[in-house]
């Protein structure tokens, strides 16, 4: 491991990933990145892999717009020889109450102003576009074509490949205990394999980004959750798209493999680390997938887990620095959907810590929006 | 692909310490041929009696998959059983009028019993 750096990266999730790529990619040379276990252990490696501009805001939309533009490119940017596994046949979010209809239909609005190329569907359009879904009791639902999904483990692994092509240091196993700061400038980061001298650290720890922020003083209004989530046996073509209810609290993928990933949003999870897991979700998901997806009703369940979501008040990520600590930057409280924001917060971020003005204008994105009562609470989360 | 058959008989009949009583003959098909297996006996026993060793094609590379754990465990044998996808030829018992096929890759989409 390096004793000294232009900029350490703390996280080897996705975002770690992205971040470190960009920094070598815009022109630094010198990037370490730390990572307490091996990449994609938090929170990456245990998502629904889904990736969707459909969002509720315009913060959320512009941001996974660039992504989705960037996942286009990125096997062929990352020069990477395996298969992303990115897939784009649509998220359909489907409305079961009128409150959601009246809320997909500002969405789409809003989406379609940003060039987010999004529509309002009738239940048997919906059928249409998946034909094993059970409409009954649906009002309507959204459809996007540009959603999909890609694979977060080849996408990571796909980051931190070419970010080491490109000199990065990539240490796993090496935890982060502290953050030497003085005179309001950071100096150099602690790990338990040694001190990294360095005027630059990203926060990019996930579940565990508000204990790294802490090491420099800063209190993040952040929790973590348990979300529980299953992988089902492989079985011939059934859906394409991602099909999402935000009132019943549910996704299900088919993913390019044949199996189906779903997960369901417990309201009742306690806060905290834990990452285990319990029948009651198998036979609630069950219970309520088989209604939408009647299909489903035969076919194995292979595996179930869990994974955190680091959730912020409005329920979009912290993006910037913090004022008095220059060289602490921060990317975190992605609540829920870091995976398919990665590819233009790793840039975002990069421009910040090169000093460029940033592609997207995110100052709003800042941790001081939630004292100044500058924000507003995405609606359309699992 | 080869047929995954060959002539070698495979059924034990006589065996030092194991007793193998008479059971009832039924009659199946493969890949819409009439063969013949004694009822209850996994259905991977009546085809390999039958010379019928390919039960199943890889998903990416469409590469032969037979017989290979015999205890359900390791989805080498899945067979399409009255259409139904992801059988386990090993585990599931034979019984008369079965219709089966070689399940290729994932075989076909699930379908809702509503």
């Amino acid at each position: 491991m390096r004793r000294t750096a232009d900029a350490v990266v703390i996280g080897g999730g996705v975002t770690g990933a992205s971040v470190a790529y960009n920094l070598l990619k815009l022109g630094m040379r010198d990037v370490v990145l730390c990572e307490k276990a091996t990449f994609c252990n938090g929170s990456t490696g245990r998502c629904g892999a889904g990736v969707r501009e459909q969002w509720g805001s315009k913060g959320n939309c512009l941001l996974a717009k660039a992504s989705i533009d960037m996942f286009e490119q990125l096997a062929d940017e990352l020069n990477y020889p395996h298969d992303l596994e990115f897939k784009q046949k649509g998220y359909l979010m489907l409305a079961h109450t009128e409150k959601e209809w009246a809320q997909f239909q500002k969405n789409v609005q809003l989406q379609n102003s940003l060039g987010i190329k999004s529509r309002l569907c009738t239940p048997e359009e919906a059928r249409e576009i998946v034909p094993a879904l059970n409409t009954e009791g649906m009002l309507g639902a959204t459809f996007n074509g540009r959603d999909g999904h890609a694979n977060p483990f080849h996408v990571t692994r796909a980051y931190l490949t070419a970010a080491e092509r490109m000199g990065a240091d990539i240490n796993y196993f090496t935890e982060v205990t502290g953050i030497e700061v003085s005179g309001g400038k950071v100096k150099a980061v602690v790990t338990k394999k040694g001190v990294i001298e360095t005027p630059i650290v990203i926060n990019a720890a996930g579940p565990w980004a508000k204990p790294v922020a802490e090491m420099v003083g800063v209190k993040l209004p952040l929790f973590t959750q348990r979300h529980q989530i299953l992988v089902t046996e492989p079985v011939g073509w059934l859906l394409d798209p991602m099909v999402m209810s935000f009132s019943i609290g549910i996704y299900c993928q088919q993913t390019p493999h044949g199996s189906l990933i779903m997960g369901i949003g417990d309201p009742h999870e306690p806060k905290g680390y834990d990452i285990g897991h319990s029948w009651e979700f198998l036979r609630d998901m069950s219970r309520i997938i088989t209604r939408l997806l009647p299909a489903l009703k035969d076919v194995r369940v292979v595996r179930q887990w869990s994974g955190l979501y680091t959730v912020t008040p409005d329920a979009h990520p912290i993006l910037g620095g913090v004022p008095g600590i220059d060289g602490y930057l921060q990317a975190v409280g992605f609540s829920g959907h870091g995976f398919m924001l990665a590819p233009a917060v790793g840039q975002i971020i990069a421009e910040m810590a090169l000093g460029k003005v940033t592609f997207l204008d995110v100052r709003n994105l800042d941790v001081g929006r939630f004292e100044r009562g500058e924000y507003n609470v995405e609606p359309s989360v699992v | 692909m080869e047929t995954g058959r060959s002539s070698c008989k495979t059924r034990i009949e006589d065996h030092p310490i194991l007793d193998f009583p008479a059971r009832k003959e039924v009659t199946f098909t493969w890949e819409g041929q009439e063969l013949r297996g004694y009822e209850g006996e996994p259905i991977a026993a009546a085809l390999h009696a039958a010379g019928i060793k390919v039960l199943h094609t890889s998903h990416k590379s469409k590469r032969p998959r037979g017989f290979f754990c015999a205890i359900g465990n390791c989805s080498s044998c899945l067979v399409v059983v009255n259409g139904v996808p992801n059988v386990r030829a090993c585990t599931e018992k034979l019984r008369e009028g079965m219709r089966v096929q070689r399940q290729e890759g994932t075989g076909p989409a699930p379908r809702s019993r509503e």
